[in-house]
């Protein structure tokens, strides 16, 4: 299988690889740069738990090509605290008691991360349907709005909640 | 301050919200190599051919294993605790398929890609078979049994009966009668299923890392069937994405990769894909109960009889396979109602399909058809369903007994009845009910209760039930922080935070220095389910509570010695051992343990300095009735344009007792309801007459998002906090789920109650609620 070479800045760091071209994004990210937060749960871009962001904007990394990031910038959950200092994303849901197992936490932070970042305000019926292309299965949603909602108010203010 | 009853920040969040969670695919090993499975496009069939040759001359394939290579190289997989007809089943198929997704070979390569290049250069032919795969097929004697050894597709027949069931007929003035049917759905946890076996040929040492709920269950299988000795085998579990009951199974891919990993002497690493999980790991539900209701005209419930068909699918489930539940179900259907005479009878039937699995409230069959069945009885009698509901309630007196055994001692299901339609103002939406039925809008009211023995009376589990309880260990550490050894292996409960507070307000040490260990056969006690059954709240509690209990005496044994003092007038507080009301004297934990166990020569005469206690919590110490329990009621609005329902309101009165962490209590609750929702109008697995799977994708298992789970609102109802060091906590986890299908099947039901409307079907997607209005 042909391999090309694939440059791409991942939390601030570059990274040069050689990648078969039909290597996931989720596998480059996962198994060659050992960055495992980023979790795989269908591999069909429906559960969202593999959801990165690729220059700014949520993207489903099992529907990507290692090869396609080539020159860009990825962010991953691993990016988000500073040290020891939680992203005040991660504040809010931890507060809220907003996961259980953990394992569709990647991608609910990181699609609530680009929402934070555009300034959006959104009501919770707003902040419902933006959530609704990631699956959950433990917790019926309902703490996982509720942090996100919280860590809007905090952080881009006024929300309707 | 007091940790138990607190909405304590769960110790699990810093890792998961910042992606160091560790997670069995997160894992890497040196020289691991990686499985992939061929699996059967067909229902039934013989394998007339099998060509592999291709395949293991693939680029960086390592190994394939046919059916006949595992069969030498494993025993059948056998599960101590079968019950019913139990055919011999291998880790790969042998001879016949028995439904879509079998294991047919297994590749081992360098990667996932090449494993799967050379899983597809294999070359199987099939000689087809008559799939069976509805339970008229698979109870006709005709139709050949699927397993050769097994004398028919009916694994298992029971029959309970209890009370006077002739009397209750008799004296009834009605007989209501209704089939009820539930379909196959399927656990969906967001991780799928998944392992790394790992072997040393050193040592002789196999290390299985796997995604589980039950370590010490899945330990146990692997020694039985592979005959490798337990002082060589471990299992390693940490973060799990989720099981629902479903990953409390030993799988046999399981058994595959243990047996390559020994065979090649390298890690050997497989996660599910999510086709194969929807396909191949386990499907749950498909049951039918034929009822028989006797009432009488004022809406006594006199008695009630039951058939009960399961289907099970292909292969029993290791180690509970579908024969497990019916005891479960018959036993608990008659619920918290004064149901004089009874019969359930059941029957266990094999099918081509995927294994019958447990599911969150595994019985919960029994919930459905009689909170449907009440309904369905106020409806035919013209009487209200929450007043057929409190004429039939059983007070929780003393002398209180379900008809087929259990005392009800305590229950509180009544004031939970009574607070959710209070909370949900039942008055006032029969008033807006009708007025919107004026205007053409159909809005409906469902309600329903449940109890569920988590842990059950004490006549109901002597000396521990069936698995005698539950042992934890505690660890006092030099530093004089607290190492707790658990039973449990959660995956989403956090026991790593609610066992903590527990421990920390038994020794008395501060939260921040408890830590809770979990999933590690080498130094976690023996507990055959892990955890599921809603039993950590009791039983993991319970275990951790009397072992710390066991450890602060040792501690106040020690300190009462070097102090002079007697031990009942010391106290441990914020990890500190001081005489009550004397300061100046204060002995810190970390000095004390550090000189235990650096010079354990120097503790006081009769005292050990061993800081550890094991012990085991056989429920002695439980409080309160036993039952978990409560009632929900939902309300709901039906669009008979679209056929879709919106849940407007979901209110859930419920009592488990005392709570330890309320925010933790919450999310299981909610967590259930929003599945027992998914249930309902959205999941369902679907085979066609040939037994074909018609659900390969998540475009195909609709789960339910967060645009569709209404707000969930919670009232607990519970007791005192208990002043003798009871242990008064109830599991929670599997109520929400085992309670919300009939709730709202029960409000779908009421919206279309103008239309004469018979809800028997559990699954109500848009095309049913419309055919059910009449209006396709």
């Amino acid at each position: 299988m042909s391999e090309r070479t694939v440059q791409v800045t991942v939390n601030g760091v570059p990274h040069a690889a050689a990648v078969e071209a039909r290597r996931t994004l989720t596998d480059f990210l996962r198994d060659d740069l050992r960055l495992t937060g980023t979790h795989v749960g269908c591999e069909h871009g429906v559960c969202g738990a593999c959801t990165v962001l690729l220059d700014g904007e949520a993207v489903r990394a099992c529907l990507l090509l290692a090869v396609q990031v080539d020159g860009r910038e990825i962010r991953t959950i691993e990016g988000l605290a500073t040290g020891e200092q939680l992203h005040p994303l991660q504040e809010a849901l931890r507060d809220c008691h907003s996961f259980q197992c953990g394992f569709c936490t990647p991608g609910f932070v990181m699609t609530a991360v680009a929402l934070l970042e555009e300034g959006a305000t959104p009501t919770e019926e707003e902040l419902r349907e933006e959530l609704s292309g990631n699956l959950c299965r433990c917790t019926g949603y309902q703490s996982i709005v509720a942090g996100v909602a919280e860590a809007v108010q905090r952080v881009n203010g006024g929300t309707a909640r | 301050m007091r940790m138990v009853g607190a909405k304590v920040p769960r110790v699990e969040d810093r890792r998961i919200l910042t992606g160091n969670g560790h997670y069995v695919d997160d894992l890497q090993l040196p020289r691991m190599v990686h499985a992939a499975f061929l699996r059967s496009p067909i229902a039934h069939g013989r394998i007339t051919s099998l060509d592999v040759e291709e395949a293991r001359k693939a680029p960086g394939v390592h190994a394939v294993y046919t059916g006949a290579d595992m069969r030498a190289l494993s025993k059948p997989i056998r599960s101590p605790l079968a019950q019913g007809a139990t055919p011999e089943i291998f880790p790969l198929v042998t001879d016949t398929v028995l439904f879509v997704g079998d294991l047919v070979a297994m590749v081992v390569a360098d990667s996932r890609y090449l494993a799967e290049d050379a899983a597809g250069m294999i070359d199987v032919e099939y000689s087809d078979l008559p799939a069976v795969v509805d339970y008229e097929t698979a109870l006709d004697p005709g139709v050949p049994p699927l397993f050769p050894d097994l004398e028919s597709n009916v694994l298992h027949t029971a029959t309970k009966e209890a009370g006077d069931v002739e009397a209750a007929f008799a004296a009834a003035d009605r007989v209501v009668e209704v089939t009820l049917s539930q379909h196959r759905i399927a656990n969906v946890p967001i991780e799928t299923r998944g392992a790394v076996a790992d072997y040393d040929p050193g040592s002789g040492q196999l290390t299985l890392h796997a995604a589980t709920q039950a370590p010490h269950g899945l330990r146990l299988q692997m020694a039985q069937t592979l005959d490798h000795p337990m002082d060589r085998l471990r299992v390693l579990t940490q973060d799990v994405g989720g099981a629902f009951g479903l990953k409390g199974n030993i799988f046999r891919e399981d058994f595959c990769l243990a047996i390559a990993a020994k065979q090649l002497a390298r890690p050997v690493k497989w996660i599910e894909d999510r086709n194969e999980h929807l396909m191949a790991s386990g499907h749950a539900r498909e049951e039918r109960i034929t009822a028989q209701v006797a009432v009488t005209e004022a809406g006594d419930i006199l008695g009630i009889t039951a058939a009960l068909d399961m289907d099970a699918g292909a292969y029993p489930g290791v180690p509970f396979s579908a024969v497990s539940f019916t005891g479960v179900i018959s036993l608990l259907l008659p619920g918290p109602y004064t149901v004089r005479g009874y019969r359930c009878d059941s029957r266990v039937l094999a099918t081509n399909k995927s294994t019958y699995v447990a599911y969150r409230g595994p019985w919960a069959m029994e919930t459905w058809t009689r909170e449907r069945l009440i309904d369905m009885v106020a409806t035919e009698l013209g009487l209200d369903p929450a007043e057929v509901r409190r004429r039939n309630l059983y007070e929780g007196a003393d002398g209180d007994r379900m008809v087929t055994g259990p005392t009800l001692a305590g229950i509180t299901t009544r004031e939970c009845l009574d607070r959710a339609l209070e909370r949900i103002d039942y008055a006032g939406f029969r008033a807006e009910q009708e007025a919107a039925r004026a205007e053409g809008r159909y809005l409906g009211i469902g309600m329903a209760a449940f109890i569920e023995n988590a842990p059950g009376p004490k006549e109901m589990r002597p000396n521990g039930g069936f698995t005698g309880g539950e042992a934890a260990r505690v660890r006092l550490e030099m530093d004089g922080r607290l190492t707790v050894f658990t039973a449990q292996s959660p995956h989403g409960q956090g026991h790593e935070t609610t066992l903590a507070q527990l421990a920390a307000d038994e020794m008395g040490v501060p939260f921040e220095q408890v830590r809770v260990v979990h999933g590690d056969t080498q130094v976690t006690p023996f507990n055959i389910l892990g955890t599921g059954g809603s039993r950590a709240a009791t039983w993991g509690s319970g275990a951790t509570m009397v072992a710390t209990r066991k450890l602060r005496e040792k501690v106040l044994a020690i300190a009462a010695g070097q102090l002079e003092i007697d031990p009942s007038d010391l106290q441990i507080v914020d990890g500190v051992v001081s005489p009550k009301g004397v300061p100046g004297r204060e002995i810190p934990l970390a000095r004390l343990a550090g000189q235990m166990t650096l010079m354990p020569q120097t503790a006081p005469p009769g005292t050990d300095p061993n800081l550890q206690a094991e012990e085991r919590f056989t429920g002695e110490e439980t409080s309160g009735s036993g039952w978990s329990g409560g009632v929900h009621a939902c309300i709901v609005e039906v669009d008979l344009g679209t056929g879709g329902v919106q849940i407007k309101r979901w209110v859930v009165v419920e009592d488990c007792g005392r709570i330890i962490n309320p925010a933790i209590v919450d999310g299981q609750i909610r967590g259930g309801v929003a599945q027992g929702i998914g249930q309902v109008l959205y999941e369902r697995i679907p085979y066609d007459v040939e037994g074909t799977f018609m659900a390969g994708t998540f475009m195909d298992y609709l789960l339910p998002t967060s645009a569709e789970i209404p707000p969930i609102e919670i009232v607990h109802v519970e007791p005192e906090d208990d002043e003798d060091g009871g242990v008064g906590f109830r599991g929670v986890g599997e109520g929400g789920m085992i309670v919300a299908p009939a709730t709202l099947t029960n409000a779908i039901s009421d919206a279309l109650a103008p239309f004469g409307a018979r809800v028997t079907e559990q699954y109500l997607p848009p095309a049913e609620v419309l055919r059910l209005a009449g209006v396709v």
